[in-house]
């Protein structure tokens, strides 16, 4: 259990990050939301994008003059959209990649140096199923998301000797607004294709984060799977 | 490490069912402090395996949680290995596990879903040298979880593993021997090379049974969580 009781979330104000959010305020966290849309339920939150690395420095040192030190930081703020690769725009590829690692990166410089002063503390980032056994359309975010699991792992080699420790979620499909009502991962015919034959919920999730934050006290750049049985 | 599984067990709320081979006085004693049960029996014999489950679904009712953690180890090179000794390994700790999700399964169908909990190793995800029949055993169970977790997901009985990677338990007694060194020494040489910089303990593991026992969360399905102070990080 974390000495400091302040948790950073970025993404907080829908879907998987609300859920995170939300569960570890119920297990008595202090959290601060950092998202692009306004955070309605956290004590601390600062509307931002996660591709700024300034702001997002900016936001943790206000979150922690204002709630303490953090010993929590879950990345979660995202952005999917599906394409051929040979339709994929450099903007495309550039924003998929600044959004997830990006997210990742600079949450992690802002976070790290007063986890390391402490020697604890715990980064959970949200990757995907997808980065773990691939899609058709989803080349960007598929590289973008198997990218943090690449970043996590060797950040996790690097700050498990100062007692921090950086492990992975990677939810299968969730029913959150990033699925448009229309996605393909909605329909009936690919959900009867899962072991689960649902939709992972946001809940089952921050379970997952929630442990790897207070209890996977062993877990060491570890990657969780609730995909409900798409990638084994 | 089934001592803290089963302690964590209860906590979370479950009525315990201990098992070890033979009837023990330390194993009635966990029994009576957890307000459990003892179910001792060899769970590499199939017969031991029913009986000792209709006892305890006469006894406590039938099974919610299964939790697979027993384990038989020896080490040894593969020509001058022990043929006996070595499906012995097989036959424990693969074979074990098989005969009690078969066991379990019709109640866990009477009761409309379950959760079957494996206790791996991380030694099944990376192999290891003298450790050619464990770590068979232990990547056999990965590979049954993976189906069995295909398999019956639809019903609501869940299946995932834990591969724990090396943990402060009775067993490194045989890698200090194998090794001939000291307990200590091997608990050192083990931290050496663990990022973490210590080996586990055995609460950290069951925390990890706890969370793929909860029936409030069913969405991993096959699943290997490694708990290794980051030795791997690799997919298992």
């Amino acid at each position: 259990m974390n000495a400091a009781r302040t948790a950073v979330v970025t993404g907080a104000a829908s879907g998987i990050g609300r859920a995170v959010a939300r569960d570890l305020t119920l297990r008595g966290w202090q959290v601060a939301g950092l998202d692009r849309a306004p955070v309605t339920d956290c004590p601390f939150s600062v509307e931002l994008d996660v591709t700024d690395a300034g702001a997002v420095a900016e936001a943790v040192r206000d979150a922690e003059a204002t709630l303490g030190p953090v010993g929590a930081a879950i990345s979660v703020a995202g952005h999917y959209e599906m394409a051929p690769v040979g339709d994929i725009s450099p903007e495309s590829w550039h924003l998929m990649l600044r959004v997830h690692l990006g997210g990742l990166l600079h949450l992690s410089r802002a976070v790290l140096p007063g986890m390391l002063q402490h020697g604890d503390g715990s980064v959970v980032a949200v990757s995907s199923e997808l980065a773990v056994g691939g899609g058709s359309d989803d080349a960007h975010y598929a590289a973008a998301k198997g990218a943090i699991i690449g970043l996590a792992r060797s950040l996790a080699a690097e700050v498990a000797p100062s007692g921090v420790r950086v492990n992975v979620v990677a939810p299968g499909p969730t029913d959150t607004p990033l699925l448009a009502e229309d996605s393909p991962w909605r329909a009936p015919e690919y959900l009867a294709t899962l072991p689960l034959r649902r939709l992972v919920q946001p809940d089952e999730v921050a379970r997952c984060v929630a442990f790897l934050v207070e209890e996977g006290t062993f877990c060491v750049g570890e990657v969780l799977n609730p995909n409900a049985g798409a990638v084994i | 490490m089934g001592a803290a599984h089963a302690r964590r067990l209860a906590a979370d709320g479950a009525r315990v069912a201990v098992n070890d081979r033979e009837p023990s006085s330390a194993l009635a004693t966990l029994a009576e402090e957890i307000g459990g049960i003892t179910a001792p029996g060899d769970v590499s014999d199939h017969e031991q395996v029913l009986a000792l489950v209709d006892r305890v679904a006469e006894e406590i009712g039938d099974v919610d949680v299964l939790v697979a953690n027993h384990a038989y180890m020896t080490m040894g090179q593969l020509v001058s290995y022990d043929l006996d000794d070595w499906w012995r390994n097989v036959d424990t700790n693969l074979g074990g596990t098989f005969w009690l999700v078969q066991a379990v399964l019709p109640g866990m169908r009477r009761r409309g879903g379950g959760r079957v909990v494996v206790v791996a190793s991380e030694w099944g995800v990376t192999g290891w040298p003298a450790a050619t029949a464990y770590a068979a055993s232990k990547a056999g169970l990965i590979a049954l979880v993976k189906t069995l977790g295909r398999e019956l997901a639809p019903e609501g009985i869940i299946v995932n593993a834990v591969a724990p990677g090396i943990t402060d338990t009775p067993q490194l007694d045989v890698d200090a021997r194998d090794a001939g060194v000291s307990l200590e020494a091997i608990h050192a040489r083990y931290a050496g090379q663990i990022p973490l910089g210590r080996i586990g303990r055995p609460d950290e593991l069951a925390a990890v049974v706890s969370l793929l026992a909860d029936p409030r969360m069913s969405a991993m399905v096959g699943q290997v969580v490694q708990a290794n102070g980051g030795s791997t990080r690799a997919r298992a």
